[in-house]
């Protein structure tokens, strides 16, 4: 391969990339934000696995009657606490966009 | 062809220092300058693969077109070499092998990049520290470490070739899956980082790395895998691990990330170890690079280390920023890395994980330390200290026996705490057939082969043998519990049969039957093990017709020659393998001299069977009579390690398989939230 053939490649591969890097599209996607009311949606969902298999082990028959009760209502205490959260961040969600806009057209 | 190389590696590194820099900038700020950069800084990062992937490709070309103008083509290869060693040449040296390291770390950070809508701030995190990283590695190989430094003078008319030694099958696909595991870690180190960094809310940064994480595993294990088997088969020595100082590098972030594998779980569940397994994983990268800073800077002498070279200086100079980056966040951020509960017993899934985790972090820290105390013998007392076998069989084998208790008795405990009665439930049984499988084991009588006719008053190692196998079979036992179980409770609900059952229940949650399927490996593995106290070795001159007799073999001597061949010339005998007055196998052990490079090597060849290996070495000709001398190793059990293995993989690869069922919602949570008042958990 001659020198000029090699150079030739490298001024080929360095405007393909050039290109590639800065032609960007008008739209950029930026995804959504993750916010504590998500992190609680993912938390929700672990914790109603854990339930899940709870009650497959239970039924598997690993646990006794009393372990199984006692572990069961650890969890459904936990899955009460973040459904609540959850409850409380979503109406305060609806609420609040409602009455900062009450608040503008006052003033 | 070394211009395009030169000039792709030197254009990667712009572009990844273009990635790191403008990265680094679009995350600290909204604007839209900022966000045009971040999506730029994404794309050069995209980019340096392409490019990465340009230089290794002509270094390939390279090799198969005999081009010795390039100084590593003219130390790594000859025109006689095999094809697929040529293609191997590109990790077979110190220069060619970090190219390849960039090239593997280029293309996870490509993957990673084309999948950043999963989380576009946590992926631009991710992404920023991997460009930073990649700049590290195409530093080392456009300057200190440059592949395609061209040969002074005139061009030789042949190269040197590659080392006879890793002219093998296994070693083409050794290195990359050794490779592939080491830089792999990159990936969930990078988004640990990152969250840690971004105060990121959740564990969804562990669920996008888990599969990176099981792959990465996975890989490693693979690799050290085959490089055992390597060892066994080329080396010559009749063995599979000799507790060498590169063994060990590799065994180190293996180590740890097994560890991390685990107590991972305790995150996802629990919410519980998050200062932890952020130092798990930051500390399985680390060592991933101590890994390769021990390989390729001499400071220990291996038969695997690359020459002793300059490097070794910025590697310990990447380790010390990293380690500073990590304690700097950690310090900023800790308060971030809550737990969301705390142990709440000491006999419960938890604490088995939280056990499991100490054994293997003391299990990599005595392989740590035997590994680098010859060299800090060496800066205290002037002199080197060998740290040999002896000192690791001693301490890891009961360390591996711990962790085979863990192994049983983990999975039967549940999360928060276990009551004595749930105990005997799970464990009468399992327990009481691995006792009296341990009876038979000793009361047989030792002509029945490995395992059985175990004395394990008459020596240490044959107790440990049978401790090992007894563990293994309560493992085993506590498995089989576990998916008989299962599955009899989808028999009751679909009334199909009980293997069909079992096979819905392993599909409905594949990771921890996966998991399952790879402890089943672990434990095939360890009775492999088992059998190492049980090895025997015998050596002989051996003319025509002359016979050696070991364990149930004997070995008859039908005749010797020699062969000259392109690429090398041999030595080599045929014996008759004879069992019970018949003959079962003809071997062929052979000894060859390759020509470019003026070395010796030894082909060692394997009679296998499910009990145990014969293994046999041509070790010379004795020069006063003109024969052949023959070792014989009777190895037991060692091919159950591979079998091992393989099911080791399956358990991986099942345990990636997506769930066959959904997550549901019970509804007795439901119900109860209801009735919670809101604020409550404020």
């Amino acid at each position: 391969m001659t020198n000029t053939l090699a150079l030739l490649t490298c001024l080929l591969v360095t405007a393909a990339v050039l290109y590639y890097v800065f032609a960007l599209p008008g739209e950029l996607y930026l995804g959504p934000k993750k916010t504590r009311l998500a992190y609680l949606r993912e938390r929700k969902d672990v914790v109603y696995e854990n339930l899940r298999d709870l009650n497959f082990e239970f039924k598997a028959g690993k646990f006794s009657d009393s372990d199984y009760q006692e572990m069961k209502a650890a969890l459904e205490n936990e899955a009460a606490a973040i459904l609540a959260e959850i409850a409380r961040l979503e109406e305060t969600a609806i609420a609040g966009p409602a009455s900062s806009e009450r608040k503008g057209t006052r003033a | 062809m070394a211009i395009i190389g030169s000039y792709a590696l030197l254009l990667a590194l712009a572009l990844s220092a273009y990635s790191f820099l403008a990265g680094l900038y679009a995350l600290t700020d909204n604007g839209r300058t900022a966000r045009w950069l971040g999506e730029s800084a994404r794309r050069a990062g995209i980019a340096v693969f392409a490019t990465v992937l340009l230089a290794a490709v002509v270094m390939v070309l390279a090799a198969f077109n005999d081009d010795f103008s390039i100084a590593y083509i003219f130390h790594h290869s000859n025109r006689d070499l095999p094809g697929p060693y040529k293609f191997a040449t590109l990790w077979s040296g110190q220069e060619g092998s970090l190219l390849f390291w960039s090239l593997l770390l280029a293309a996870y950070g490509f993957v990673l990049r084309l999948r950043h809508k999963t989380d576009v701030r946590l992926f631009a995190y991710a992404s920023v520290i991997i460009a930073a990283v990649q700049v590290f590695f195409l530093l080392l190989v456009t300057f200190p470490a440059h592949p395609f430094a061209v040969m002074q003078g005139a061009l030789p008319a042949d190269g040197n070739g590659l080392n006879p030694l890793l002219q093998y099958a296994e070693m083409v696909i050794h290195p990359p899956m050794l490779y592939l595991g080491y830089v792999g870690f990159t990936v969930p180190f990078a988004f640990a980082l990152a969250a840690l960094i971004m105060r990121y809310p959740g564990e969804k940064w562990i669920h996008i790395t888990r599969h990176w994480t099981m792959v990465t595993w996975g890989l490693l294990t693979c690799g050290i895998a085959l490089g055992a088997h390597w060892a066994y088969s080329v080396l010559g020595w009749g063995g599979y691990w000799g507790w060498d100082p590169v063994e060990n590098a590799s065994l180190l972030p293996w180590l740890t990330g097994t560890a991390f594998l685990h107590s991972v779980m305790m995150q996802e569940k629990r919410g519980m170890l998050k200062i932890w397994n952020m130092w798990l994983i930051f500390g399985t990268f680390l060592l991933s690079i101590l890994g390769t800073f021990l390989t390729r800077s001499g400071v220990v002498s291996s038969v695997h280390a690359f020459a002793q070279s300059s490097i070794g200086d910025w590697f310990v100079v990447f380790l010390a920023l990293i380690s500073a980056v990590c304690l700097y966040f950690f310090w900023r951020n800790k308060s971030h890395l809550q737990s969301e509960h705390k142990l709440e017993s000491m006999v419960s899934r938890e604490s088995s994980f939280l056990f499991n985790n100490l054994l293997f972090l003391v299990a990599c820290f005595a392989v740590l330390w035997g590994t680098l105390f010859p060299i800090l013998s060496e800066w205290v007392q002037g002199h080197k200290i060998t740290v040999g076998p002896p000192f690791f069989n001693r301490v890891m084998v009961p360390i591996c026996l711990l962790l085979l208790f863990l192994t049983a008795v983990g999975p039967l405990l549940s999360w928060g705490k276990t009551s004595l009665d749930s105990l005997k439930r799970n464990f009468l049984w399992p327990t009481v057939a691995s006792l009296v499988l341990g009876a038979v084991l000793v009361i047989t009588p030792p002509s029945w082969g490995s395992p059985f006719g175990m004395r394990p008053w008459l020596d240490v190692s044959y107790f440990y043998s049978l401790m090992a196998v007894l563990l293994s079979a309560l493992v085993a036992f506590t498995i089989i519990s576990e998916f008989v179980r299962g599955g009899r409770v989808i028999r009751g609900k679909t009334g199909q049969s009980l293997l069909y059952s079992m096979a819905v229940l392993a599909h409905r949650n594949t990771r921890r039957y996966g998991g399952y399927i790879v402890h089943f490996g672990v434990i095939v593995m360890v009775i492999g093990f088992a059998g190492y106290a049980f090895n025997q070795d015998k050596e002989m001159e051996m003319g025509f017709g002359d016979q050696m007799t070991l364990g149930p073999y004997t070995l008859v001597c039908q005749s010797y020659t020699q062969e000259d061949k392109p690429n090398y010339g041999s030595e080599w005998a045929i014996i008759n393998v004879m069992k019970g007055g018949r003959q079962i196998d003809t071997l062929f052990p052979e000894r060859r001299f390759y020509k470019s490079s003026e070395q010796l090597a030894t082909r060692p060849v394997i009679h296998s069977t499910l009990q145990g290996d014969l293994y046999l070495v041509y070790e010379g000709i004795n020069q006063d009579t003109g024969r052949p001398i023959i070792k014989a190793h009777l190895n037991p059990l060692v091919p159950w390690i591979w079998m091992g293995i393989w099911i080791i993989i399956a358990g991986t690869i099942f345990a990636l398989i997506p769930n066959t069922t959904p997550l549901r919602a019970t509804a007795p949570a439901r119900s109860k939230a209801e009735v919670v008042p809101a604020g409550v958990a404020d």
